[in-house]
């Protein structure tokens, strides 16, 4: 197990180090350049020149290239061209906010799609069957921006439900607010912000949890050891949710990793809708404003995050499943 | 195709719905022209933004007066040509890349998988914004950066296809009477791909058309006066609360196709797992 | 069984319910009551006397910095707005007005002397002093600060302390628009000096408000100067809330999560939020406008007839009316009607589809070969029209103007692309026709200037002609405003009669709030200074 994950640690490597250089790459493709955003409307060409050789952005690519590679290898992320502040800080700023709404989505998705796959396992070909499969189908089809301005209309709008945009206190500092000083109003405001983005987030999610946590209970239910329980006289709940379910449990588990991972993806269309001060929205603004070190070191984090999170994935199916560790 | 699974797909309910609204969809395309009411590039500002049956217009206006209901079967050309077109130039480049690396194994299979693992490595979408974004905007353009994008997952699928028929008895067999490498792959490995190729491919274009609707959203869509869906959909928001037909109709045809053709894949997979389970 | 695991359920929501009501559920000090809790007022209770304690404004995009030196975005300058002082202050009238300065003289046309305001204090409680003025206009323009608008103040060779309460300002040349930009905000050299990186995202001013807390992306928190020498602001807070999409931000006005919203904002919200009795809208003439770019350079284009054919093309007040709902008004001239120099009697051409066929044609445009798109020696006439993303509304134009366009036989394109990517296109002549626009021209030279004069970089579509080159360098020497009104007068006359530009729309500006907030009054540069005489009340 320990070489596995070492090994696995290892091969992570040259694919955060790969992806970094196809953006590299990408970026300055992407005509227009820091230098000309930088000076504005305003700048002539010879200024803007010099301020292109101040800021190095003359040198070869490989040059740049490699100097943002040495960066990273000793830990600097470099400097904002546009914010006065290093990369590191302004990840350390936005990645807690987009951890928290991916966190939250997956729950969410959880909540929803484990009941809801049970059920139509249980009752196959009911209409509570029919239903669920009709939603999760809906789910997967229905583009995330154009149900998250639904939402907004629908429930903050005309309903004033819930905050139209932004965040609120971090979760996890109103959490502590609560829990020292009683005082939940944070904690309320917090949440309320937080629901409709993390819903929109968390339906695709939601949708493939459902079909996949179906699929599997069917399988399961068909199982020996499942009708055995049940002719034994164990009551149609317990055998569900002790037997059943556990079973079920491991295909799961894949997927709500490789679904965590693509939350952090999905995430850069959901801030941007809810005006949501995460990580997407900090790439988004920074390739508009071509803030070449913000892209390259916050692509840099996500690829390194996106490595782990299917790193933690194979892991825990190796933990579930024993039969995967002699691979 | 033979009859009898023509009468197994009509039996699924899945594919039957799926198929029924797939096919509409490729109809309202084709026909456009004959289902129309009105000029689809025709502009008339004074009757900007009606709603749907105000003045003759089925499904009201956009925001230059243009008839919503003739650019949504417009539309429904150039989405549906977003989608065609980059599943098929990404299953080109994925297809080919998966059968030489399944076939040859070796230092080729490495270094393809591992660049096929680089590319997975990331969010799709941030990863077909920085190639728009790169390339420069139009049609054209989204449709390299969706293939570019997509082509990882059938490489992957192909790969595994091929690693697992390669040890066939047929295959061995051409192999010992002399067959040429790319004759093996083309007449003996690649029609055994072609089920679970179809089904990810069919789902692949649905995946595809609200990408498009994606970057249209994010501002990195096709140009005007051409309008997909998706484009109509991501501008037809900035008049979301005045005017919410104009995101309301193109949202409900992206979500009916795609839908559509979810269906008709997770059904065509239906079908042909319990063809291999009968085998 | 199935009833049990309810029951189980039930318990653990009453254990959860009891628990809670131990809580206590109320807003802390520093946050008044936001989004539903404004409900209870409106819903028939007595009404709570009083003002609220925050003031709460939805804005575009995030500053990048805060430090007025180096501010380049709305954002930046709204902030800075608040929070700093500069020499002078515009006035609506765009009449430089005292601030930090109390008067000023001019020895000789290239002198400028300034006294200043006694007793002044920074955030930080330290005095300011002559030497603060001094280090930031030295540092500004200082090649290494990468000032964004150092260019501005170029032609002042020095600046000199003459004693704590005077400075003189040294010009190379005469430079008159130079008082214009001394609304500059003042930073303390004692703060700046040392940690330039920290001063700009921690500013420390002498303005109305001091900045407390700046969460990127999301909002920007001020508290009154209670020590301000014009007097401390009405209201003791103030957020700044960042709302990139326009129509979330005036969704957030609508639920009352903020109290105020101020351009850039699209035309259908505003029409929207006319049309509801609970909310002010105010617009106001800005210091912008929109225009077509025509490059020149370009063999179609540099004919002066095909330039006019086009312009006579543009349906200026059917693009104000539906495309802008009337928020940006038809545009004549380069010179925008706020402006001293203003003159209404220059008009562009009107749009007249029939004209412009008939200067096609002379020209030597005609449909030869009857496939409705013009030609001349056997080439068509193909045109693109560009335009960059981040505004909807140019978007639609030019997707209008293609259709018009296309219409009268042109054979027209369209190229949206991001800012970027479409400002390098037109520093490098790589466009045809493009749809921008300029903003804060608080002085007629700071357009006209950089894109007219033949010689300049920054003239996009390289028109050249001797006769305006010559008149705009009368216009920077000379002192005399009816005079320098005059000279920009002609030359808006004949880069519109030439067509070196087309001034489509004149930017307005527009703030929304609810009515229950008072005291708002409007600037053409966008100033938000005057939120400190703004109330809501409860």
């Amino acid at each position: 197990m320990v070489t596995y994950l070492i090994k696995r640690l290892f091969q992570m490597i040259p694919v955060v180090i790969g992806i970094s250089v196809i953006v590299f790459f990408l970026l300055h493709m992407i005509p227009g350049d820091p230098a000309m955003v930088l000076l504005g409307q305003d700048a002539s060409q010879s200024e803007i020149e010099r301020l292109r050789n101040l800021m190095g952005l003359n040198e070869p690519l490989y040059v740049q290239l490699f100097t943002f590679l040495k960066n990273v290898a000793t830990g600097d992320l470099g400097h904002s061209i546009f914010q006065n502040e290093s990369v590191f800080s302004l990840i350390a700023k936005h990645l807690p906010a987009t951890l928290e709404l991916a966190v939250v989505a997956m729950l969410i998705a959880l909540v929803i799609a484990i009941p809801l796959g049970i059920l139509s396992a249980v009752k196959q070909f009911s209409w509570v069957d029919y239903i669920s499969m009709f939603f999760a189908q809906l789910g997967v089809s229905i583009p995330v921006f154009w149900m998250g301005m639904l939402l907004i209309i629908g429930l903050s709008v005309n309903l004033n439900w819930f905050p139209s945009f932004g965040r609120g206190e971090p979760l996890t500092e109103a959490l502590w607010t609560a829990i020292t000083t009683g005082n939940i109003y944070d904690l309320v405001q917090s949440m309320r912000s937080l629901f409709l983005p993390a819903l929109t987030l968390g339906v695709m999610s939601a949708a493939l949890i459902t079909r996949m946590v179906r699929s599997t209970m069917l399988e399961v239910l068909k199982e020996d050891y499942v009708r055995t329980a049940e002719a034994k006289g164990v009551s149609g709940f317990m055998v569900i949710v002790k037997h059943a379910f556990r079973n079920a449990l491991i295909p799961v588990i894949t997927i709500v990793g490789l679904q965590f991972g693509n939350l952090l993806g999905g995430a850069i269309v959901t801030e941007t809708v809810f005006a949501w001060p995460g990580i997407g929205r900090l790439v988004i603004t920074a390739i508009s404003q071509r803030d070449f070190p913000v892209v390259q070191g916050s692509v840099f984090i996500i690829a390194f995050l996106f490595a782990l999170t299917n790193l933690i994935v194979d892991i825990l199916y190796a933990v579930v499943n024993p039969k995967i560790q002699q691979r | 195709m033979n009859v009898n699974l023509l009468r197994t797909a009509a039996r699924s309910k899945a594919v039957l719905i799926g198929g029924i609204i797939v096919l509409a969809v490729v109809l309202a395309a084709i026909l456009a022209p004959l289902l129309s009411t009105h000029d689809p590039y025709e502009m008339n500002v004074k009757e900007r933004l009606l709603d749907p049956l105000e003045g003759g217009h089925l499904l009201g206006t956009d925001q230059f007066g243009r008839d919503l209901y003739t650019r949504i079967l417009y539309g429904a050309q150039v989405s549906l040509e977003v989608g065609i077109v980059s599943v098929s130039l990404a299953l080109v480049i994925g297809v080919t890349l998966g059968l030489i690396s399944g076939y040859y194994g070796g230092w080729i299979d490495t270094v393809i998988m591992r660049f096929v693992d680089i590319v997975l490595s990331f969010p799709v979408l941030l990863l077909a914004i920085a190639f728009v974004a790169a390339l420069g905007p139009g049609i054209e353009n989204v449709i390299i950066a969706l293939a570019l994008v997509y082509w990882t997952s059938y490489a992957r699928l192909v790969r595994a296809t091929v690693l697992s028929i390669k040890e066939e008895e047929y295959v061995q067999a051409a192999r010992t009477i002399g067959s040429s490498d790319f004759r093996i792959i083309v007449y003996n490995i690649l029609p055994n791909c072609l089920a679970p190729i179809i089904v990810v491919a069919t789902l692949g274009l649905g995946q595809a058309i609200v990408a498009e609707a994606t970057l249209s959203f994010l501002g990195l869509g096709i140009q005007p006066p051409e309008s997909s869906w998706g484009w109509t959909l991501a501008f037809g928001m900035k008049f979301l609360q005045d005017a919410p037909h104009l995101s309301i109709y193109p949202g409900v045809a992206i979500m009916l196709t795609v839908l559509g053709f979810n269906l008709l894949g997770d059904g065509i997979r239906d079908l042909t797992d319990t063809k291999l389970k009968q085998k | 069984m199935k009833k049990k695991g309810f029951c189980a359920l039930l318990s653990v929501a009453f254990l959860v319910s009891a628990a809670l009501t131990g809580c206590s559920y109320k807003a802390p000090e520093s946050s008044s009551s936001g989004g539903t809790q404004q409900q209870a007022t409106t819903e028939g209770q007595p009404a709570q006397t009083g003002t609220a304690d925050e003031l709460k404004i939805g804005l575009d995009v995030d500053a990048g910095t805060m430090d007025p030196r180096l501010s380049r975005d709305t954002t930046a300058a709204r902030v800075t707005d608040v929070v700093f002082d500069g020499l002078i202050r515009l006035s609506d009238k765009l009449e430089a007005q005292p601030a930090l300065a109390e008067k000023w003289e001019n020895p000789d046309p290239t002198t400028w002397v300034f006294t200043l305001r006694k007793g002044v204090t920074f955030h930080d409680g330290s005095p300011f002093t002559a030497e603060d003025v001094k280090f930031t206009y030295d540092s500004l323009l200082d090649p290494n600060f990468k000032a964004p608008y150092a260019k501005l103040y170029a032609p002042i060779s020095k600046v000199e302390v003459v004693d704590e309460q005077t400075v003189k300002f040294t010009l190379k040349q005469p430079y008159a628009p130079l008082l214009s930009y001394l609304d500059l905000g003042i930073v303390p050299k004692s703060l700046a000096e040392k940690d330039p990186q920290a001063f700009s995202s921690n500013p420390v001013g002498t303005g109305p408000y001091k900045m407390v807390k700046w969460d990127k992306n999301s909002k920007i928190s001020f508290e009154a100067n209670e020590q301000y020498w014009g007097g401390p602001a009405k209201t003791k807070k103030l957020t700044y809330f960042i709302i990139p999409d326009n129509s979330t931000r005036v969704s957030a006005l609508e639920a009352g999560d903020v109290d105020l919203v101020h351009s850039p904002l699209s035309p259908q919200d505003i029409a929207k939020i006319k049309s509801n009795s609970k909310f002010t809208v105010k617009e106001t003439e800005g210091l912008g406008y929109t225009y077509l770019n025509y490059n020149t350079t370009n063999p179609i284009l540099s004919d002066v007839k095909v330039r006019q054919a086009l312009a006579h093309l543009v349906d200026k007040k059917l693009i104000s009316d539906s495309l802008y709902a009337g928020m940006d008004k038809p545009g004549q001239s380069p010179l925008i009607p706020p402006s001293w120099a203003y003159d209404p009697s220059i008009t562009g051409y009107s749009y007249d589809p029939v004209e412009a066929k008939a200067l096609f044609e002379e020209a030597g445009w005609k449909d030869s070969n009857n496939d409705g798109i013009l030609d001349k020696d056997g080439k068509k006439l193909t045109l693109t029209l560009s335009t960059h993303t981040e505004d909807p509304n140019r978007m639609q134009t030019v997707e209008f103007l293609q259709n018009e366009f296309t219409k009268a036989g042109v054979d027209a394109k369209v190229s949206t692309t991001e800012w970027p990517t479409f400002s390098a296109n037109m520093m490098a002549q790589k466009f045809d026709i493009a749809l921008l626009g300029w903003l804060s021209l608080v002085d007629p030279d700071r357009a006209m200037y950089g894109q007219f004069q033949s010689q300049s970089e920054n003239n996009y579509g390289k028109y050249n002609n001797p006769k305006v080159d010559e008149l705009l360098d009368k216009g920077r020497a000379s002192l005399d405003q009816a005079e320098r009104a005059r000279v920009y007068q002609e030359v808006a006359k004949i880069v519109t009669d030439e067509v070196a530009y087309d001034v489509v729309l004149y930017q307005g500006y527009v703030a929304m709030y609810a009515n229950n907030l008072t005291g708002f009054k409007e600037h053409p540069k966008g100033s938000l200074y005057n939120l400190k005489d703004v109330e809501v009340k409860k």
